[in-house]
């Protein structure tokens, strides 16, 4: 399917601004926008760790004096940051940014320049991602829903428990599951256990 | 009040929980909210909540928080206690002819889910809700207050994107009409789940927020 689910958060102080970009981002078509908004600046980087947006716009007069430079080093997750411009600035300042939009740009010029951050998205994540699990994946999963703890997988299996919670991270990722009784469904229809293996409480990753 | 649901049919649910019967004639929703004694500002308030696209600005100081949770506590028995055991039943008649492994831990995983469910809404029933009417009665409580409850309150509608998720991508046979309609019943919790939770953070929460400031002032 074409639908892509994209994360923004909109860093800027204007109600009507921010307003205003969610009404133009939600009629995109083919992308679901989840959108978060951060009113002030205090809360800026404390949400984005928490929310991981794809996609930051910022208003680059919101971070002051403070370099976006900066705030890369202090949120160090893979974003891109599209800055908000309202007013005549920098355009080194400017540079610094995976794109702009100006409050000025017509709905059009802002659909495509969003199409074309999505479609960035997209090659990203099929770059890495594949989506069925490998077989050390498939190992995990069995210890998953026969009820083992990290521990005792990483005992089983060799690894370090880092590694198990890698391993298992990426199987997240990879199924959409989250729950160890979403992974038994999972792992009972693609026979990688006997029903009569599994029969234990479970716990959740 | 009959033109507001033929447009939103999901406000039908809404006039439902705040105990409002349908058969509403050609009355205007104060008229309607007067007669069942719902307070129509705190009606009105999570209606235009759940419809606009922005959510308009609330003066939460105006609501009922009575009546809030009134409607609050009516969703919970309509999850608990109707749309999810009929979900349950349909899915378990909708698999009976899937293999019975499969069948086993697709039941057990609703069942979980069912019982998180349940987990999630009695703390509210619990401790939340009779912690607001102490408030309301003017009764502060030192070991509580609201915001231990906005930090702990999970997305509930999470785990039923998982199952629906799974269904749809692992379901190892054709599942007919009747697993399709489990389907659709599940995206329609999912996004009633989800909208009562908003009402929950975004509209209970702020107004017994408010509430407290002003039982602390």
């Amino acid at each position: 399917m074409n639908i892509t689910n994209l994360k923004i958060a909109i860093a800027e102080p204007s109600f009507v601004i921010r307003s205003g970009f969610e009404v133009i981002l939600k009629r995109t078509h083919n992308i679901k926008i989840q959108l978060i908004e951060i009113p002030s600046a205090e809360l800026l980087i404390d949400t984005v760790k928490k929310m991981q947006p794809d996609l930051l716009f910022i208003n680059p007069l919101f971070l002051g004096n403070f370099e976006l430079l900066r705030l890369k080093e202090h949120i160090n997750t893979p974003i891109r940051y599209i800055a908000l411009v309202s007013s005549l600035l920098d355009p080194a300042t400017l540079s610094q940014y995976d794109e702009n939009i100006n409050i000025y740009d017509s709905v059009e010029d802002i659909e495509q320049k969003l199409e074309r951050l999505n479609e960035q998205n997209e090659e990203k994540d099929n770059a890495e991602e594949q989506q069925t699990l490998s077989t050390r994946e498939k190992e995990i999963v069995v210890c998953v829903v026969k009820g083992m703890t990290n521990r005792e997988i990483a005992d089983k299996l060799f690894l370090s428990t880092h590694t198990v919670i890698t391993h298992r991270r990426n199987i997240a990722r990879k199924l959409q599951i989250r729950s160890a009784s979403g992974l038994t469904i999972y792992a009972i229809v693609n026979k990688l256990v006997e029903l009569d293996e599994i029969n234990h409480p479970h716990a959740e990753i | 009040m009959s033109d507001l649901i033929s447009d939103n049919y999901s406000m039908l649910l809404v006039m439902s929980r705040f105990g409002i019967p349908i058969g509403v004639g050609e009355k205007s929703i104060k008229e309607v909210c007067k007669e069942n004694g719902v307070h129509a500002p705190t009606f009105l308030a999570v209606v235009n909540f759940l419809l606009e696209e922005v959510p308009p600005k609330i003066d939460y100081k105006t609501l009922s928080k009575e009546h809030l949770i009134v409607y609050l506590q009516h969703a919970h028995d309509y999850f608990l206690n109707f749309r999810l055991p009929n979900i349950r039943r349909k899915l378990v008649e909708a698999i009976k002819d899937c293999p019975k492994d499969v069948a086993f831990v697709i039941t057990r995983f609703f069942d979980e889910y069912a019982e998180e469910v349940n987990k999630h809404m009695m703390y509210e029933e619990h401790t939340v809700f009779p912690y607001v009417r102490k408030l309301l009665a003017g009764e502060k409580d030192p070991h509580y207050n609201i915001t231990v409850f906005k930090k702990r309150h999970d997305q509930i509608e999470l785990k039923i994107v998982e199952l629906k998720n799974i269904l749809i991508k692992y379901y190892p046979i054709d599942g007919g009409h009747l697993l399709n309609s489990v389907l659709y019943d599940i995206f329609d919790t999912e996004q009633d789940l989800a909208s009562h939770n908003i009402v929950e953070d975004s509209l209970f929460v702020p107004a017994i927020l408010e509430l407290e400031k002003e039982i602390n002032a």
